[in-house]
């Protein structure tokens, strides 16, 4: 094959498969790595004037203007970052590839519909639907938490006829999702689907699947055998990069307040007024420097990843 | 003709691409109680001294008033009826009519759009072509460098850089849409918003000033937003530029002695122009939420502001709804104009179809 030679013949490859590698162990090891967890206050340096404390035994990354570690938020971040990095994306693959895969085998007007469709969900912007999914999710909570004279679940009524103690479980997981999640599960998809789509068409004619065909193999073995390991290729690689682009969008939209907030975010979020202090810009540099660079790193190391990938599955692509 | 045909057919794809959304998001609240669907339909001022109890009956009364409890195509007709009349309903949290509010702060976000576009397209067009068409030159890693390191660090790490460098060190630019200074000037009677862009409108009301300041705010969202864009379009342009450059008609044109120069820009980016243009139709979406992210990390006054005060303190259902609705008629509209520069561009699709 000499997909693995390819792949480790470039620097670049090396160097996104040591970063992924480093944040799927840091995260592994993040009790062993960081004690604390990122919510834990350092009681003993609590005071009234909210400072970021430097670099200290304590925390080895100084501390956040509200004393929790940065170092621990850094740490227990990439837990947060590549479950949610992982989680979605597999979401998204295995939806879009099946729907891109199923299109292009029922053929015909089928696929001309469903693509078709499928291209509809390109017209939404994911922003909307995070407010959207927010709004749901925020009218629900608000209910709960204040009896309000604006609409939202009527969990008044349910109280009243002693119905609430059924519903709260049935309700509580829905308030758990992450609207962020929810809006990029919903749509983003729909690339994936795409990609597989032009990639099953083009191979419906290949003389492999055809000889296949013409032999007898079933409908069903045609797919999973000859079709979908010869498109798998470019999604492949989609995914690859989406695991991070996805997190460096959610930690965006988590720092201008939409979606459910991470450690990553939260820390940028509360050092963001300490970036600069009249002494100059590196005077507080933990409160921003430490998680701002696993950010990028983290976006980098996936993007490199995929595109070592390109380079190995596709020869011809090689030289671009 | 065919050019008028194609718009036609364009504009229809885009009403079935909005029934067809607008359709998925009223079936989302479907699944809330109809008094959530209530709100959508609430009057524009509610009495401030209005019980509780009272509240729940007139909630009630706009459940009976407009069938809230009927099957899913009768409640979503007569909602999309609403929404065609400009009734977008009413906004508890930014205490206007959702509608109104959406127009009023449009133009922000499109000078924003424009400014931003004005400066990524052209230098994304530039750079991807000159790369492209000189692979493994200086010039091609120092691009393919920079446009890595582009799309690596998000709107928002890029918006931090800047709000350092150019506000708080240098002063140069500020964050918001208008100086303190100047914002009774956009108030004032004698003040005449022609564009509603107030960069232009500045000099078209005699006020220079104005623009210059306007200019300064805008300075830094634009460039945000142009940096992150132009490294995709520079790298897609980049890819086609150096697929096109392995098709017969160049080598021909190579053979016949023509300069590299003229191959590139006249031949090869003719060709390149509706693939890179399909491309940015596709990711029109993603455009819109990085318009909409860039606004709010720089606090720019435009229709991100509807989508961020909904989840303010209120449940606010219908500037959430007006805000997903209003940016997908951005999507589509961005969308159809492209298509149809795509086939002003092409003369392949300007005569096929």
């Amino acid at each position: 094959m000499g997909i693995t030679r390819r792949f480790f013949s470039h620097w670049q490859n090396w160097l996104g498969l040591f970063i992924v590698m480093a944040f799927i162990f840091t995260a592994l090891l993040a009790p062993l790595l960081s004690p604390l967890d990122a919510d834990t206050k350092d009681e003993a340096v609590l005071s009234f004037l909210k400072v970021p404390k430097p670099p200290a035994p304590g925390a080895p990354l100084g501390t956040l203007p509200d004393q929790t570690s940065v170092y621990a938020a850094l740490i227990w971040g990439t837990r947060d970052a590549l479950k949610f990095g992982i989680g979605v994306t597999t979401i998204i693959f295995l939806v879009g590839t099946l729907i891109g895969t199923l299109a292009a085998f029922l053929g015909g007007m089928s696929n001309s519909l469903l693509m078709w469709t499928t291209d509809m969900f390109l017209a939404f912007p994911v922003i909307a639907g995070v407010v959207f999914f927010n709004q749901l999710n925020n009218s629900m909570l608000f209910k709960i938490v204040s009896n309000s004279e604006f609409a939202g679940f009527p969990l008044d009524y349910l109280a009243k006829y002693g119905y609430l103690k059924d519903f709260l479980p049935l309700l509580s997981p829905f308030m758990k999702l992450n609207p962020a999640a929810v809006t990029f599960a919903l749509f983003l998809w729909v690339p994936y689907a795409r990609v597989m789509n032009a990639s099953v068409m083009r191979l419906r004619h290949v003389e492999y699947v055809l000889a296949a065909k013409i032999s007898g193999v079933k409908g069903f073995r045609v797919i999973s055998r000859h079709l979908i390991p010869n498109a798998i290729a470019p999604v492949l690689v989609m995914a690859a990069k989406d695991v991070g682009a996805l997190v460096v969008l959610q930690t965006t939209f988590a720092f201008i307040g939409l979606g459910k907030s991470t450690p990553w975010a939260d820390a940028l979020l509360s050092g963001r007024d300490w970036i600069y202090s009249p002494n100059g810009i590196v005077t507080y540099w933990w409160v921003f420097l430490p998680i701002t660079v696993a950010l990028i790193l983290f976006g980098i190391g996936w993007n490199l990843l995929g595109d070592g990938l390109i380079e190995a599955m596709n020869p011809r692509s090689g030289e671009n | 003709m065919p050019i008028l045909r194609r718009l036609a057919f364009s504009i229809l794809r885009s009403v079935i691409t909005l029934i067809f959304i607008t359709a998925v998001l009223y079936a989302s609240l479907m699944i809330t109680p109809p008094e959530t669907r209530a709100s959508l339909y609430m009057p524009k001022k509610t009495s401030p001294r209005m019980t509780d109890e009272m509240y729940q009956k007139l909630l009630q009364q706009m459940v009976e008033k407009y069938k809230l409890n009927a099957p899913f195509p009768v409640q979503y007709f007569s909602w999309a009826g609403h929404l065609l009349r400009a009734n977008w309903g009413y906004s508890p949290n930014l205490q206007e009519d959702v509608f109104t509010g959406l127009m009023r702060r449009a133009p922000a976000t499109l000078e924003l759009t424009f400014y931003a576009i004005l400066v990524y397209f052209p230098l994304g067009l530039l750079s991807g072509v000159l790369s492209g068409s000189k692979k493994k030159s200086v010039f091609d890693r120092l691009f393919r460098a920079t446009a890595f390191v582009a799309t690596s660090l998000t709107p928002m790490i890029l918006a931090i850089i800047m709000m350092v460098v150019f506000y708080i060190t240098l002063r140069w630019f500020a964050p918001g849409r208008l100086g303190t200074a100047f914002e009774p000037m956009i108030g004032a009677e004698q003040f005449r918003a022609y564009t509603g862009f107030f960069t232009i409108d500045g000099l078209l009301n005699g006020n220079p000033q104005l623009s210059l300041d306007a200019l300064r705010h805008l300075a830094m969202p634009a460039l945000t937003l142009a940096f992150a864009q132009w490294a995709i379009l520079g790298r897609i342009t980049r890819a086609t530029i150096i697929e096109e450059n392995q098709k017969e008609y160049i080598i021909a044109g190579r053979a016949l002695g023509l300069r590299e120069r003229t191959l590139a820009w006249r031949y090869a980016l003719g060709n390149s122009a509706a693939p890179v243009l399909t491309h940015t139709m596709l990711t029109a979406a993603s455009l819109m939420t990085n318009i909409f992210v860039v606004e709010i990390i720089f606090n720019y006054p435009g229709l991100s502001t509807v989508g961020v005060k909904s989840l303010a303190f209120i449940p606010d259902a219908p500037s959430a709804m007006g805000f997903a609705i209003y940016s997908t008629i951005l999507v589509l509209v961005i969308t159809t104009m492209l298509d149809l520069l795509k086939a002003v561009v092409d003369p392949r699709l300007r005569e096929s179809f």
